[in-house]
């Protein structure tokens, strides 16, 4: 088990408006991707859980996807750090992990907004599987990171504006193209997207066991 | 079709009463607190709406006898009987359920509950039990089920809801699947007062400062964190859902105005956090509710609340915080998972005290781990924070095992669990192996209680008068007397086993007839 630890901040990569990567030194913190970490400012008394998004086998660092709540405490406070200060992180914890990724298996990783986060940590940390990702997201602008998936393998759903590669929900997509009985589908994000999506996967006869969920709050 | 949603009284030979309800471990208690089972109270009011008769079947907070409340069943005859159950009483619920039988052949029966839908083949095996339900969301599992059985004779057979498991035989049983982990619980009712006849729960509660009291409907199932290794809201297939801020808001504004309720507790594992509790506590203020003398409760998390959003819940009114502090020792806080650091406790409590908010402590001792410097450091600051104002209630439990947590393999792993026997896991006695004799957990659970009784803190409570605020007065005059009942009650009922009481090793038998209740 990781010790509590405070970490440096190495840098924050803006890449919305509202949405950034915080990227800390790792000192050996242990995780397994999917798992979550608590965030919190240095003597703050307020903590955050937060989906590791970087790889397990980036040995340096470890980053964070975040989202800036308004009036939150530690999602905007976090933003303003600049390299050098520090946050506490403690854990990790959950069990929204790939118990054994596995190269013949199909894997649907279906998240809404930062719920992507744990997908980016998957697919870095698990280079031989065999993944799909559907991401449901309002703007093209947060189509976060996409560069890091394999070509075909990432594809955003906008609800709102243009560009990315399907215009409309996740939900709208799922239902326009046959799912898969045999795969495994990881669903991540807020409640409503989870609670929709899971119901189109019943309804396409999936087994309620090849489906796992986290969901945002 | 006639459905039971039923609790049968459970009384041990000891005059205790069971209290099974919220799929909460079972304690037993002479002086029980009444907790109205949120979820099977939404289950019943969906049902009723749905065109069911309802029968709401507590017996427990109708104050039966066991005898009265099984003649009154049988007499009412019904389709369905619903149970929940849980690990100390199993072996009740499988007797009662084979004499039910005997009376009511015809009649279905749904075991819910954390035991049995971890391990639902065992109830199928050892009674008549038709089906369980491997849900937690058991209002949802219910409207479900209930309308199929209806339509379809051959339901057993042919049933593919998920999260069941069906007694096709006396030797044959199906399974439908993994269950729903995420419901949409906007979608569940809001409890229906009257059907749940609410007032047997609005006096008989230690967490309510002013009657009557009430909880509300649950705003979260199961936990937000959900990672503590020795909660039950802890597992792959337990995931938090959340009803939205308006609903719960709504329901704030009936229980008040229709109901005069004046104190409304939520009994989510963890309420609302961040944005949400600001927009929960900015709408009791912009409904007035706040001016109506009704005060508000919750359970939350230390690091979960900052100091402005507790201002904000402080002007909402709110009063009762309920909060876990299981030990003050960094290393069994980060060996449980909690997530929370022991120096920010302090700086948590100073926010909601400044505030004028009313924490209350929820305290564990007896981790197979825990030592006897673990212990007193946990005795240590527990007084310190009683003695300073920090905290003004404390509730202390012995740390039992629940059924498949994280901690309970734990146990069995690492070989420290003492007994396999459901009726032990009652929480009265520590039933794990520990580095130090029980009798040294049984004695800080007395000496964290005495805390009540200690001048030091006595004078604080006096101290707090000199504020004028309405509730410390309430808290001293009125609520003070009730406490110190149930503090006496608690003790016995934690210590019960030590060497320095009765002769009580002798195994525990729940009596299933002719017992007043002991209410008081």
């Amino acid at each position: 088990m990781n010790t509590l630890q405070k970490v440096k901040v190495l840098g924050i990569r803006n890449l919305t408006e509202s949405t950034y990567v915080l990227r800390t030194t790792r000192n050996n913190f242990e995780f397994v991707p999917g798992q979550c970490v608590n965030i919190g400012l240095v003597g703050g008394a307020v903590n955050r859980e937060y989906s590791t998004y970087s790889s397990v086998n980036q040995k340096k660092y470890l980053e964070f996807l975040i989202k800036k709540v308004d009036g939150g405490l530690v999602s905007v406070g976090v933003s303003t750090l600049k390299p050098g200060n520090e946050v506490t992180l403690d854990g990790a914890y959950g069990r929204f992990v790939i118990e054994k990724p596995n190269s013949t298996q199909k894997y649907i990783f279906i998240a809404s907004g930062t719920g992507i986060a744990p997908f980016h940590s998957y697919v870095k940390s698990y280079p031989g599987v065999d993944y799909q990702v559907l991401h449901g997201i309002r703007t093209a602008s947060e189509q976060y990171d996409r560069k890091d998936y394999e070509n075909n393998r990432y594809i955003s759903c906008i609800s709102g504006g243009v560009g990315g590669d399907f215009s409309g929900r996740v939900t709208d997509y799922l239902k326009s193209v046959i799912l898969s009985k045999n795969a495994i589908y990881y669903l991540c994000g807020n409640h409503g997207m989870i609670n929709d999506v899971y119901d189109i996967l019943r309804t396409s006869k999936v087994n309620g066991s090849n489906i796992f969920t986290e969901v945002f709050f | 079709m006639k459905i039971a949603i039923s609790y049968p009284p459970i009384v041990n030979e000891r005059g205790q009463k069971a209290m099974v309800s919220q799929n909460r471990n079972v304690q037993f208690f002479k002086t029980p607190t009444y907790l109205l089972p949120v979820i099977q109270a939404q289950a019943a009011t969906w049902l009723r709406d749905l065109g069911y008769k309802i029968r709401w079947d507590d017996g427990n907070a109708q104050l039966k006898t066991y005898d009265q409340w099984f003649k009154d069943l049988v007499k009412w005859r019904p389709d369905v009987i619903v149970f929940e159950s849980t690990t100390p009483v199993m072996k009740f619920y499988w007797q009662t359920t084979k004499d039910l039988k005997k009376k009511l052949p015809n009649t279905i029966f749904i075991m819910t509950g954390y035991h049995s839908m971890r391990k639902p083949e065992e109830s199928l095996i050892e009674s008549p039990t038709d089906v369980v339900l491997k849900t937690n969301h058991i209002d949802f599992g219910l409207v479900s089920l209930i309308p199929y059985i209806e339509k379809h004779p051959n339901w057993r057979k042919t049933c593919d809801i998920e999260g069941l498991t069906i007694r096709l035989s006396k030797t044959k049983i199906r399974d439908t699947g993994a269950f729903r982990q995420v419901q949409p619980i906007d979608k569940s009712p809001i409890v229906d007062r009257d059907l749940i006849q609410w007032k047997n729960y609005a006096y008989e509660n230690g967490n309510f400062l002013q009657t009557p009291g009430t909880y509300a409907t649950s705003v979260i199932r199961d936990c937000m964190f959900g990672k503590c290794t020795f909660c039950r809201y802890n597992g792959p297939e337990l995931t938090f859902s959340k009803i939205s801020v308006e609903k719960s808001l709504d329901e704030y504004e009936m229980l008040i105005n229709k109901y005069g309720v004046k104190e409304i507790f939520d009994d989510s594992g963890v309420w609302y956090r961040g944005a949400d509790a600001r927009k929960f506590a900015q709408g009791i203020i912009d409904r007035g509710l706040h001016k109506k003398g009704c005060y508000f409760g919750f359970n939350t998390r230390f690091e979960y609340l900052d100091e402005e959003t507790i201002k904000l819940l402080a002007k909402a009114n709110f009063r009762f915080v309920l909060i876990g502090l299981e030990a003050a020792s960094n290393e069994t806080l980060r060996k449980l998972n909690k997530g929370y650091q022991h120096k920010y406790i302090k700086p948590g409590l100073t926010w909601l005290t400044k505030y004028g908010l009313h924490p209350h402590m929820t305290i564990m001792v007896g981790y197979y781990w825990e030592t006897q410097k673990m212990l007193n450091e946990t005795v240590k600051f527990v007084e310190d924070l009683m003695f300073s104002g920090l905290a003004r209630t404390l509730q202390v439990t012995l740390c039992t095992p629940l059924d498949y947590t994280p901690y309970h393999f734990e146990t069995i792993n690492k070989k420290v669990l003492l007994t396999n026997d459901y009726d032990d896991f009652d929480m009265s006695k520590i039933i794990v192996k520990t580095p130090i004799p029980h009798e040294r957990y049984y004695e800080a659970v007395r000496k964290m209680y005495s805390i009540a009784y200690h001048p030091k803190f006595v004078f604080r409570q006096v101290m707090n008068l000199a504020s004028f605020d309405k509730r410390n007065w309430q808290f001293l005059f009125t609520y003070g007397f009730r406490a110190l009942r149930r503090v006496r009650n608690h003790m016995y009922n934690l210590t019960v086993y030590s060497k320095s009481s009765s002769r009580a090793k002798s195994k525990r038998v729940l009596r299933t007839s002719l017992h007043t209740q002991g209410a008081s």
